[in-house]
């Protein structure tokens, strides 16, 4: 035990120099001063938890500062995203991969200690994925106007990664747009909703285009629409819900964003220089590779835009947790 | 004969034995201390991944799984810290051997058990996953629902002593569990307010609470014992032994195989249910829980036969069963593959390539964990009074660690407190921890059934499946009544003896 | 041999069980009458008595006080021999088990003001004095050991501990 308490020690203050000589280097610009830790509301595993590592590990050659990614999951993204808008003294190391976590949370508990919008500086949106709406292969509706029809007379169970999360709100929303009879299935992530799907037990999906993609090409789910505004060159054939356009689908447009805040008092030069680095991590090679195989496509907006997309997000949002009745005091 | 070249020519790369030799010790180090676990290493794990090539990458990442899965047993053993919650009940039987000097009985018995599982596992995976992946797709809500109510009825074998008292520990530990965010409506139970509680009552605090801190307390409550300098290292686990849990092992291996194929239930019930079950059939089961190599055995065989088949759902279907399965799924996806049917058909060779690395990391593991075993065993020399101020820092950092929140130091340090308390009320710890894992699952699936059922009972017993599970329960729970009243019948023919006689 | 150890009256076995029994069955009221219904949120529209969140707190809390007054009786008929020798044992000083409670004080207080370091060497420090330890060169593992796991945890596994109060 002592010989193995010793070779880790030696390790952790190798690694601990190794560190110090990587900040001392870096010290000839302003900011990063040490470290960056990039928070991930959520618990390993998982896209934001996945591209968040990724993210971090190409940062780091752009900002010649250790990124550290931090895991803090909890209510959604809310506990994590709470503690960033207390601020404290690492606020100006600090930036949070915010997904729609961050605006339905703030839907759903309106009593939360922050202000979703106000609190934080929005940096850059990094990566969008598409929901697309998935029936099982042996179920018999062919198109999104069919499985509506259906709906209207019949009660049809849509599942999702639990309650709050994009894939739910998106299962809410298409319910209040095109007025289907729909009861919400809700299960502990995509991975435990994904076998009741692929076994029939629900009738209905929105789920996140990479956790279905590879089922849809065997044929196992059959891909009825997708939310984002235009066609996913992944699934070429497969209409959005905005073109079908008939019982309202013209408004249903939503996709899972996921992007780079910080506390409000981060500094202005490292807002700066972060979304320099972002840029440039977004045009390694590695990153487009990565999007790609989740079927996403790059963020394009940062800054005053990106905070203007959360804006209405949370206004959107707010309004259908109002008519879901799921927004808790 | 094109692709056996192939599939050599992947996995025969240095890169790919350095990648699961480095896996498996950074796993049994890490799982063996508090409050880290494998699934924080295989997170670190991750970023280094990306810039190898896919097979290795993998490899590295199942090695730790697999490394993790064993070496929680270590602590669990020498320190009554189960280093991950899988570990949680081979401390049941491994802390009492350790203390009536048989560490290192205990930990090769731990340790032989864990590689015989793990390779039952693997060869599950390989031969049977196309076949395992079919059950867990026709493993719904109701399914699940009466597989978590047979798993209830293993409080009743665990509830060693008094049945009441292992009633009430099941009963706080659910009441416990529900503390959180409710499922399906998103309104806050029991939380009162926290947002530390949202979700839910962290597991980590919870195990080293309940275990470790008992321990601490008590050593320092009790009369100054002289430490006695046993020789830690004591003998080893022998033939007879091994040939007698064996069938426990094989029974445990395949308990854990069928878990670890259904997504989301995850390697600590399967020790539980592996143990409970060798515990009923064991001749002499009221040696379990004082110290009996078997339940080491079987319990390590339940959550190492977990390892190897999680990734049936994970490979042949895209299907994280657990929060590593999840981040190997993430390894896969960097690299550009995508689990799944489409893998198997597109990418056969890498997938024969990645099985000849899992069934060499169980061989890896049976060296590594034979070279951790002599240098942890000495743990057991040192004395009480150094050793625990020590295990109380680990535990404090490590539940700090979870979530890097002070909150769960606190929430640790009262779960000690009740740990203590529940050792001098004689309320056993195994089945409140049964009931804290099984109460959401047991909720969640009941009510998923009724949703899915739109309120419709006959949904609970749609299918063969269902109709298996519920004989089981019922089938568990007549067994103890059964043993329960031949037992009392017996204990007043004993006592009506002597009577007879004078 | 049985009843050598239940002292007090001899209507009651087993005083433990009878204290615990009392103690669980407060709380299962406390539960049901108290804590369920002011702090389980309940949907408006529930179909299914089933589906509401307060459905099987509530159940729990009902069985609860079921085996609580069963424990209870069971204190009052049955003497406990089986575990006696477990949970029955010979006290050391009170001034041990204060230094103990006291270690645990510094964690749970000081563990953020302080910082890992420094309230781990403090906490180490106070047991030792307790047990008490009395090779001298065990007390520097009080220090290196703090030290050491703290980078361990920091600088290895990313865990950002509160490493010191400045």
């Amino acid at each position: 035990m002592k010989k193995l308490i010793n070779v880790l020690s030696t390790a952790a203050f190798g690694s601990a120099v190794a560190l110090s000589l990587s900040v001392s280097t870096a010290h000839a610009q302003e900011w990063p001063t040490k470290e960056v830790r990039l928070v991930v509301p959520y618990a390993p595993g998982g896209t934001t938890d996945v591209l968040s590592r990724r993210v971090a590990d190409l940062l780091k050659d752009e900002l010649n500062a250790n990124v550290v990614v931090e895991n803090r999951p909890g209510a959604g993204s809310t506990v994590a995203t709470g503690r960033l808008a207390r601020g404290g003294r690492d606020a100006d190391h600090t930036i949070l991969m915010a997904s729609p976590g961050h605006t339905i949370g703030a839907a759903i508990y309106p009593s939360l200690a922050y202000d979703p919008v106000e609190d934080f500086l929005f940096i850059q949106n990094m990566l969008d994925i598409p929901n697309v709406m998935v029936v099982p292969a042996n179920s018999p509706y062919e198109s999104a106007v069919e499985f509506i029809e259906a709906a209207q007379d019949n009660n049809m169970s849509f599942s999702s990664s639990g309650v709050g999360s994009s894939i739910h709100m998106s299962g809410e929303l298409f319910k209040t747009l095109t007025g289907s009879n729909m009861t919400h299935v809700p299960f502990a992530g995509s991975g435990a909703a994904l076998p009741a799907l692929l076994g029939g037990d629900v009738d209905v999906s929105f789920e996140n285009m990479p956790t279905v993609f590879s089922h849809i090409q065997s044929g196992d789910l059959r891909a009825l629409a997708v939310t984002s505004e235009e066609r996913s060159e992944f699934l070429p054939d497969v209409p959005t819900l905005k073109e079908i356009g008939e019982h309202n689908l013209d408004q249903l447009v939503t996709t899972a964003w996921f992007g780079l805040i910080a506390h409000n008092s981060f500094p202005e030069e490292a807002f700066a220089t972060m979304q320099e680095a972002l840029q440039q991590v977004m045009e390694r090679e590695e990153f487009t590779n990565f999007v790609e195989q989740l079927g996403g496509e790059k963020g394009t907006i940062g800054g005053d835009e990106f905070k203007t997309f959360v804006a209405d997000e949370v206004a959107r949002w707010d309004a259908v947790a109002a008519e879901a009745g799921l927004r808790q005091e | 004969m094109e692709n056996i070249n192939e599939v050599l020519q992947l996995f025969l790369a240095t890169e790919n034995f350095i990648a699961i030799a480095v896996g498996v010790l950074v796993g049994v180090v890490v799982g063996s201390i508090p409050g880290l676990t494998a699934t924080m290493a295989v997170a670190l794990a991750l970023p280094f991944t990306f810039s190898m090539e896919p097979v290795a990458a993998i490899l590295l990442l199942v090695g730790i799984y697999k490394g993790g899965m064993y070496g929680g047993s270590i602590t669990a053993i020498l320190i009554r810290t189960p280093g991950s919650p899988a570990s949680a009940c081979t401390l049941l039987d491994g802390y009492p051997m350790a203390q009536q000097g048989k560490a290192k009985k205990a930990l090769q018995m731990a340790l032989y058990s864990s590689v015989i599982a793990d390779f039952i596992s693997n060869i599950a995976l390989i031969f049977f996953a196309a076949y395992l992946a079919k059950i867990a797709l026709n493993f719904g809500a109701p399914e699940f629902f009466w597989l978590i109510c047979f798993s209830l009825t293993i409080i009743i074998s665990l509830a060693s002593g008094s049945m009441i008292k292992g009633l009430i520990a099941a009963l706080l530990g659910i009441l416990l569990s529900l503390v959180g965010l409710d499922s399906v409506f998103g309104s806050q139970r029991l939380t009162f307010g926290n947002y530390n509680l949202m979700d839910s009552i962290s597991f980590i605090p919870l195990l080293i609470g309940l275990f470790a801190i008992p321990e601490i307390i008590e050593f320092y409550r009790k009369k100054i014992v002289p430490h006695i300098r046993a020789k830690a290292s004591g003998a080893g686990v022998s033939l007879a032994e091994m040939k007698r849990s064996l069938t426990s092992i094989v029974r445990g291996s395949l308990i854990g195989v069928i878990i670890g194929a259904i997504p989301g239930t995850g390697a600590t019930a399967a020790a539980f249910i592996s143990y409970s079950d060798a515990k009923r059939r064991s001749p002499h089961s009221e040696r379990f829980g004082k110290g009996e190599v078997e339940g080491v055995a079987a319990s390590e065989a339940g959550n190492n036969g977990v390892a190897g088949a999680t990734l049936i759902p994970l490979l042949s279907l895209g299907i994280p069963g657990d929060v590593i399965t999840a981040i190997i799924l993430g390894a896969f996806m960097v690299h550009g593959l995508t689990p799944g049917p489409i893998l198997f058909q597109e990418n056969l060779p890498l997938i024969y390539a990645l099985f000849l690395g899992i069934m060499l990391s169980s061989v890896i593991l049976l060296f590594v964990g034979s070279a951790a075993i002599r240098y942890f065993s000495l743990i057991a020399d040192i004395p009480k009074s150094i050793l625990f101020p020590i295990v109380l820092m680990f535990c404090v950092y490590g539940s700090y660690a979870v979530n890097n929140d002070t909150f769960d130091v606190w929430l640790m340090l009262a779960f000690g407190v009740m740990g203590y308390l529940f050792n001098r009320t004689g309320i056993p710890a195994a089945p409140f921890l049964i009931g804290f894992i099984l109460g959401p699952m047991f909720e969640d699936n009941l009510r998923r059934s009724l949703l899915i059922g739109s309120n419709d009972l006959s949904i609970f017993v749609r299918g063969p499946i269902t109709w298996f599970f519920i004989a089981l329960t019922v089938g568990s729970i007549l067994l103890a009544l059964y043993r329960f009243i031949s037992a009392r019948h017996k204990a007043k023919q004993a006592a009506n003896e002597p009577e007879a006689n004078a | 041999m049985t009843s050598s150890h239940s002292t007090g009256s001899p209507l009651i076995k087993d005083l433990w069980d009878v204290v615990a029994g009392v103690v669980l069955l407060g709380f299962s009221l406390l539960l049901l009458f108290y804590l369920i219904p002011n702090y389980i949120g309940q949907p408006p529209i529930v179909q299914n008595p089933m589906m509401s969140p307060r459905w099987l707190p509530t159940i729990v809390g009902w069985l609860l006080a079921v085996f609580s007054v069963l424990m209870v009786v069971q204190g009052m008929l049955v003497a406990d021999d089986s575990e006696a020798s477990e949970r029955r044992f010979e006290r050391g000083p009170w001034m041990r088990f204060a230094l103990m409670a006291l270690a645990l004080v510094v964690y749970v207080g000081l563990f953020e003001m302080l910082g890992a370091i420094i309230s781990g060497v403090l906490a180490t420090l106070i047991l030792f004095i307790a047990h008490p330890v009395r090779t001298l060169w065990v007390y520097l593992l009080a220090v290196a050991f703090p030290v050491s796991v703290s980078l361990l945890f920091t600088e290895v596994m990313n865990v950002p501990l509160p490493m010191l109060p400045f």
